[in-house]
């Protein structure tokens, strides 16, 4: 059904409500991802839900019902980032977590087929929430929405409001980046 | 096609946003190279590490809090 036509207002709020239910796990996912924060993505997440709830009927349609929910929550989570710029320095500044300077990400050493005990290991997973800080809170949504979810990059553009070739153009860049700073973690598993 | 200008098409190659001809000379270029096979490997095995990890949930609280909030609404006049 669709929740911005001509449906009664009852089946438009279910559609919404069912929705937000069955999205919550994915926008919470979403919103950590941008803030790295559990407590700044709760609040994220609640924010969203209000502003949804509040604008139901401003809903029309041009997108799915979750794409919307999904833009509300990055925007949320955005907001809250800059708010919180303001009082300190963000999560990404850790300076240890910074991708080496100068060098040519694509050029970083290979990662030489490390063994899936290592590959997808604790240590790596771990190695990998740090080196996502390396990255901008815009390149670590379309990473979770595309690497983690794999939605379509068009869809991925719907929700963050930009054109789906600069979408490819941040998820290349942030590819890059995880790779050249994972490989420092292979390298010292090796070892 | 070198090595940069395939570095800098790798990921719309793997999306599957290029013309076929390139795709071709991309696929021609892996086979022959193998610092950007390797590039490319490890990529994929990133992409495998992320799809690997376990998703975060709402915390029980806020899916509580939430359910509590929607319900409400849909039950008001």
């Amino acid at each position: 059904m669709d929740p911005g036509g001509a449906a009664p207002e009852t089946s438009r709020r279910e559609a919404l409500s069912k929705a937000l239910l069955e999205e919550g796990d994915r926008l919470y996912a979403l919103a950590l991802r941008v803030t790295r924060d559990p407590d700044l993505a709760a609040d994220a997440v609640q924010e969203a839900f209000a502003t949804a709830l509040e604008r139901e009927s401003g809903f029309r349609g041009e997108s799915s019902l979750a794409t919307w929910l999904h833009r509300i929550v990055f925007t949320k989570a955005i907001d809250l980032l800059r708010r919180r710029g303001r009082e300190g320095p963000l999560p990404e500044d850790d300076p240890e977590a910074r991708p080496p300077q100068g060098g040519d990400m694509g050029r970083a050493p290979s990662w030489a087929r490390p063994p899936d005990a290592l590959l997808l290991g604790k240590e790596t997973r771990v190695a990998l929430e740090k080196a996502l800080g390396a990255l901008t809170p815009a390149q670590r949504a379309i990473f979770e929405l595309k690497e983690a979810e794999g939605r379509p990059t068009e869809e991925v553009a719907a929700i963050l409001g930009m054109p789906p070739g600069t979408v490819r153009v941040h998820l290349h860049r942030a590819r890059l980046k995880l790779r050249s700073l994972l490989g420092e973690h292979f390298r010292r598993g090796r070892t | 096609m070198s090595c940069d200008e395939l570095l800098r098409r790798l990921t719309e190659f793997a999306e599957g946003a290029l013309p076929p001809n390139l795709c071709e000379e991309i696929r021609s270029h892996l086979k022959d190279c193998s610092p950007c096979s390797e590039l490319d490997r490890d990529l994929a095995d990133l992409a495998r590490l992320c799809r690997e990890c376990d998703p975060p949930k709402l915390p029980a609280d806020l899916r509580q809090r939430l359910e509590e909030r929607i319900r409400a609404w849909t039950t008001r006049g």
